[in-house]
């Protein structure tokens, strides 16, 4: 009984102490302009050559964006990404060290140092850039939310779903978008924590609809077993019912790094708008500047002849190496999730703005 | 391993074969209800036979051949898997070398004492340890090549050489047998790590949990003693924070802690360092386990009658001395079964490092039925009983030694 | 140590003087402990104010922005209901687990020491199977290979009309409340002390008299009398419901999410595959003697075990039984690899939703030694009680 007393009152007390943490640090009026820089500002890039690898978050269950064989290789569209960023730093697209990361571990990763970039399909959101100390990149893949129900179920609209069971894997967005689309209108969310377990329940029937990004659940449907009815079995409901812009973020504070792994993106992006593709990047030889400087290349204009260094930390020749070992936008697109793979993906929004899509470069200069 | 034989005592009834209908009636019809209990259970276990056996006959194990490798040893790149059969090997080689130190320390006491030594038999150990070695041929009967078979089988060889050559090892070695286990771990790591091997990083499937299960218990053990000492210190204040200590984290599942291993360690940990995730999931299961192991030493502490204490105070030892060559001999001695017990639970709450997503033996079963080619074919009912083979043979056999040696060492006999 | 406070005479140097050095260790364990955790404590708050992530608990107050399933739970409520609404799923599990665990396990553990062979056996084989499985793995077993191949939910197995069975819900008979319920409740509860009142003084009244004291007849019959009367005059608050199917609402009846009872299921046949170990265990700890005596003064087996061997092989087995209760309740955490929102899901959900871990996961703790305390505390107070019946 005494124990028990004992343990009641330091539980307590440590609560106590981590309440008296907070009066301490809520004082300070909104506590961001007094915070000291973090240690390491600017030195990632630097940490990261030294290192000779960049750390990579990464998904390990998402075929077609991020995906682990059994012989540990990984393969997706998320995965180029991370080798486009270390075939930028190092010219060399296999000096990845990839962390497979949990949708809850993502963020607490990014926040501890533990990865240097997270490339996970991740949700730009104006709280996540906030409250989670990260800083969104330029986003890789316009997607959206969508619910994936049997075809024999007769649901045509979301709206027919009322007092159903709808699976959704926790700690996503998708979790907040699906309370937030059906408001009042009763329903059964079952959350789990993994996409497998959640995927052997959606089989059995046990959830009527089944909500994440429609590229995740196009990949799903593709891979569904003919045993079961096959692709036709299930229908992708025309609504889209959130934004899912998803890129690459990296850790609030380090502004030359987030640059870095920033135009890496968008050298992807460039690249294809140009025509500039694996086979042919090497062998350029026009002579429009634009391209010259872009590719590290010598440009002639009034004041001489020299290479374009825009300052970002990355040799000059960075694009080069990025779209010869890894390919540019259109070519990582088609290569992952494109109509020849398994998941079969239009462009849609991720064509480029001269397409009609979202793609959109800044000038290189 | 030393036998006194005990004459048998003459109340003792002497056993005398019956015939099976005398059997049958004494066991299994003896009274009214006893013949309808039998009836009953019967028909039920008859049918769970019956059940079991359609069972296994109509399922397919084409998915435990295929991810065979994850279940074992996960993502562990292909290439560099020679490395953990030498780790394979040099762990064969310093348990047979352990082992024959053990016996020959058995030995040397029972000479000094006295007694006659009594060696297992290799029969016995056939008995003692068959679920292990069923486990593996079961194992390697999924493999698709001979090699793991024959690599097994030369494992088994360096470990039976071993055992030979430590016949050969220098005294002071065998006085000194717990630095096998330390150079075989230093070897081990080694192995895997050195000259760019696999970091831990990419350590998974069953062999993570079991260098868990072995890091987790070794690594708690100190602090076990110490707290324990702690909670029987006559200093209140120590005692009352080991007391605190230890009834908090015995109080809240393990998954918290991995929780906090997993999410908040990191902030917690000073400057720029770094830990991956499964240093950070050891560090919360060490911290989670010692609790539980100080509980186990203070048994063993205890266990030690008073009087040795006193002894060792009446030829003038300090404190310190009478708890290290006195007290903790005894006591660690007296502890080695709920040591195992303890070991046993934390060998399958190995498992739960799943949840805060590391990829160990049932997280990859659970991959493996969500493959394209398996997924939504029920398979759930194959991988998994698989999987509960591996956590029911290492268990049984753990328990039944502890038993074992429970008899031998007369623990709670006085 | 307290052999060396032999007085001298002359007075030892300080540092050799057991007084100091029992002070001074005690006030240096006390700068070690609690400087490292003032240390650890500002690390975690600098980092935390680095990352820009609340350093306190105010966040308890946002709202969630998360569903939970079947409960009243609203995305808007705050981050504090969600954690209780965990509890509450948490204690539903506990407080049905205890009371099967304590059953099946007893069952076994006599079942073990059966005079018939087969039925020791088959309980023997069960234990030595069951406990050597880890519990998540029983968890997921149950859940996928038992609980998902009842039928969808579009289409369930209404055995009798009385049960509504599918793989997300299982519902059986159960009753209906109305407003007086409540009155009813308290009434029931009366009724009970009473009835308690009632076999004591039937007790004293058969110690005083000799004569046999009926108390559990009477106990009930006072307990039935007061309900039924207050049952009556209350209007009849309570009925007995089936559940009922409209689409896809169940209404009426008594049950819960097919996960639920996939827990509930796996972590009662693990649990009593330990319970059943202690209670054989308890069973032959109690001395052979009392089986003899009993069989002397001619007690049937039934009564043997009622009233000689099994109240003092309880005694044996209680605080043991208290550590299973314990990691029962504390192995209600598995649930999570199963989506049941208890309260470890619950703050899963949270953190990856951004809510700051650290301090999540201090409440969590909490939550749980706040069970484990109050299990250990209830379990304590009849511990005692037994002790005192033995002294008597």
């Amino acid at each position: 009984m005494k124990r028990i007393a004992i343990l009641a009152v330091a539980f307590a007390l440590v609560l106590a102490a981590c309440n008296g943490n907070s009066d301490a640090t809520t004082t300070v009026p909104s506590g961001t302009d007094d915070t000291p820089p973090p240690a390491a500002m600017g030195d990632l890039l630097q940490t990261v050559i030294d290192r000779g690898s960049v750390i990579c978050g990464v998904n390990e269950a998402v075929p077609g964006f991020g995906y682990t064989d059994a012989d540990g290789n990984f393969s997706g569209f998320d995965i180029d990404y991370c080798r486009a960023v270390a075939a930028a730093v190092f010219g060399d697209a296999e000096a990845v060290t990839y962390r497979a990361l949990t949708a809850q571990q993502r963020f607490t990763a990014l926040q501890s140092g533990e990865i240097d970039v997270l490339i996970r399909n991740t949700t730009f959101t104006a709280s996540r850039d906030g409250r989670e100390g990260a800083t969104f990149l330029t986003t890789t893949f316009y997607d959206g939310q969508g619910m994936m129900v049997r075809s024999d179920s007769g649901i045509t609209s979301i709206d027919d779903m009322a007092n159903l069971s709808v699976c959704v894997l926790s700690g996503t967005t998708t979790e907040l978008n699906l309370a937030a689309r059906f408001g009042d209108t009763p329903f059964t969310p079952l959350t789990f924590d993994n996409n497998d377990q959640l995927q052997a329940a959606f089989v059995a029937g046990q959830c009527d609809g089944w909500t994440s990004d429609k590229s995740q659940l196009a990949g799903v449907r593709t891979n569904f077993p003919e045993s079961e009815g096959g692709p036709e079995a299930l229908t992708i409901l025309d609504e889209t019912f959130s934004k899912e812009p998803l890129g690459p973020v990296v850790a609030d504070g380090d502004s030359q790094w987030a640059q870095v792994v920033n135009w890496v993106v968008l050298a992807t992006i460039q690249g294809e708008e140009w025509g500039l593709t694996s086979a042919n990047v090497k062998d350029y030889d026009g002579d429009n500047n634009e391209i010259r400087r872009f590719l590290g290349l010598e440009v002639t204009t009034d004041e001489g002849t020299a290479v374009f260094d825009p300052g970002l930390g990355l040799p000059t020749d960075f694009a080069v190496q990025v779209i010869s070992q890894v390919g540019n936008y259109g070519e990582i697109f088609d290569r992952n999730v494109g109509p020849s793979t398994p998941l079969g993906l239009q462009r849609g929004f991720n064509a480029q703005w001269t397409d009609g899509g979202l793609l959109y470069a800044p000038p290189y200069r | 391993m030393t036998t006194t034989t005990i004459p048998p005592s003459p109340k003792a009834p002497l056993h005398r074969p019956v015939s099976p209908s005398v059997w049958m009636k004494q066991n299994l019809f003896s009274t009214w209800y006893n013949s309808l209990l039998t009836v009953i259970f019967g028909v039920l276990i008859a049918s769970v036979i019956v059940a079991l056996i359609r069972y296994l006959v109509s399922i397919d194990t084409e998915i435990i051949r295929v991810n065979l490798k994850l279940y074992m040893t996960g993502r562990f790149p292909a290439e560099q898997l020679w490395r953990l059969w030498a780790g394979v090997f040099v762990t064969t080689a310093g348990v047979g070398l352990f082992a024959r130190a053990i016996v020959r320390t058995a030995q040397m006491k029972a000479t000094t004492a006295g007694l006659e030594f009594d060696r297992s038999t290799p029969w016995d150990i056939v008995r003692r340890f068959w679920p292990i070695g069923a486990l593996v041929v079961f194992t390697l009967s999924f493999t698709q090549t001979i090699t793991p078979s024959l690599l097994t089988l030369a494992a088994a060889a360096i470990g039976l050489a071993a055992y030979w050559l430590g016949g050969g090892l220098p005294a002071w070695i065998i006085r000194r047998s717990w630095l096998i286990p330390l150079v075989g771990t230093t070897a081990f790591y080694f192995v895997l790590v050195g000259y760019g091997g696999v970091g831990w990083d990419l350590w998974q499937g069953f062999f993570v949990n079991i260098v868990i299960t072995i890091a987790g218990i070794s690594l708690a053990f100190p602090l076990g003693i110490m707290l324990a000492l702690g909670r029987r210190s006559s200093l209140p204040v120590v005692r009352y924070l080991s007391v605190t200590y230890i009834e908090i984290l015995r109080g809240v599942p393990m998954i918290t802690l991995l929780l906090f291993g997993a999410f908040a360690l990191g902030f917690v940990i000073p400057g720029d360092v770094q830990f991956s995730l499964f240093l950070r999931l050891l560090v919360a299961i060490t911290l989670f386990q010692s609790a539980y192991i100080a509980e186990v030493v203070r048994g063993g502490l205890q266990s030690v009658p008073r009087g040795q204490v006193e002894a060792g105070q009446s030829i003038g030892l300090s404190p310190w001395k009478t708890t290290r060559y006195i007290v903790l001999p005894q006591a660690l001695r007296n502890m080695i079964p709920a040591l195992v017990g303890q070991f046993i639970s934390l060998y399958k709450d190995t498992t739960l490092v799943f949840i805060v997503g590391l990829l160990d033996l049932l997280r990859a079963a659970q991959v493996s039925t969500a493959q394209p080619e398996f997924f939504a074919q029920g398979l759930e009912s194959v991988v998994l009983p698989f999987v509960a083979l591996y956590f029911w043979a290492g268990s049984y056999v753990m328990s039944r030694e502890s038993r074992r040696l429970e008899r031998k060492l007369g623990v709670g006999v006085r | 140590m307290t052999g060396t406070e032999i007085s001298t005479g002359t007075r030892s140097p300080l540092w050799r003087n057991v007084r100091v050095i029992r002070v001074a260790l005690q006030v240096m364990a006390v700068v070690v402990v609690f400087g490292a955790i003032w240390i650890l404590g500002t690390n975690l708050r600098d980092e935390l104010i680095a990352k820009n992530l609340p350093t306190g608990f105010d966040f308890l107050n946002q709202p969630t922005g998360v569903t939970i399933a079947d409960s009243s739970f609203k995305p808007s409520s705050p981050v504090w209901a969600a954690l209780i609404a965990g509890m509450k799923n948490t204690f539903a599990l506990t407080i049905v687990g205890i009371p099967l665990v304590t059953i099946l396990g007893t069952l076994i553990g006599v079942a073990r020491l059966s005079t018939n062979w087969l039925v020791a056996k088959a309980a023997a084989v069960y234990v030595e199977t069951i406990r050597n499985i880890p519990p998540l793995l029983i968890i997921l077993f149950v859940f996928n290979v038992v609980i998902l191949p009842l039928p969808a939910p579009n289409d369930p197995a209404t055995p009798l009309d009385w049960f509504v069975i599918s793989n997300l819900k299982i519902v059986g008979p159960g009753f209906t409340s109305s407003p007086g319920a409540g009155i009813l409740l308290i009434i029931v509860i009366l009724a009970l002390v009473a009835a308690v009142i009632v076999g004591r003084w039937r007790t004293r009244y058969s110690d005083q008299t000799g004569e046999h004291h009926h108390r559990m007849l009477w106990g009930l019959g006072v307990f039935a009398a007061i309900v039924l009367v207050g049952y009556v005059v209350t209007g009849r608050p309570v009925a007995f419901s089936l559940p009922v199917l409209e689409g896809r609402v169940i209404t009426g009846g008594f049950g819960g999410l097919g996960s639920y009872f996939a827990v509930l299921a796996a972590l009662v046949i693990y649990t009593a595959s330990h319970v059943a170990e202690i209670i054989r265990g308890s069973i032959l700890a109690v001395p052979r003697g009392q089986t003899e005596a009993a069989n002397a003064i001619a007690l049937t087996g039934f009564q043997r075990l009622r009233f000689v061997i099994l109240p003092q092989a309880f005694r044996f087995a209680l605080p043991p039984m208290i550590n299973q209760y314990l990691n029962f309740t504390k192995n209600t955490s598995l649930a999570i690899a199963i989506g049941f929102a208890e309260i470890t899901l619950v703050t899963f959900q949270l953190i990856g939703n951004g809510f700051p871990a650290p301090q999540l996961i201090l409440l969590l703790m909490g939550a749980y030694l706040l069970f484990t305390l109050t299990i250990s505390l209830i379990a304590n107070v009849i511990n005692r009680r037994l002790q005192l019946v033995t002294n008597r």
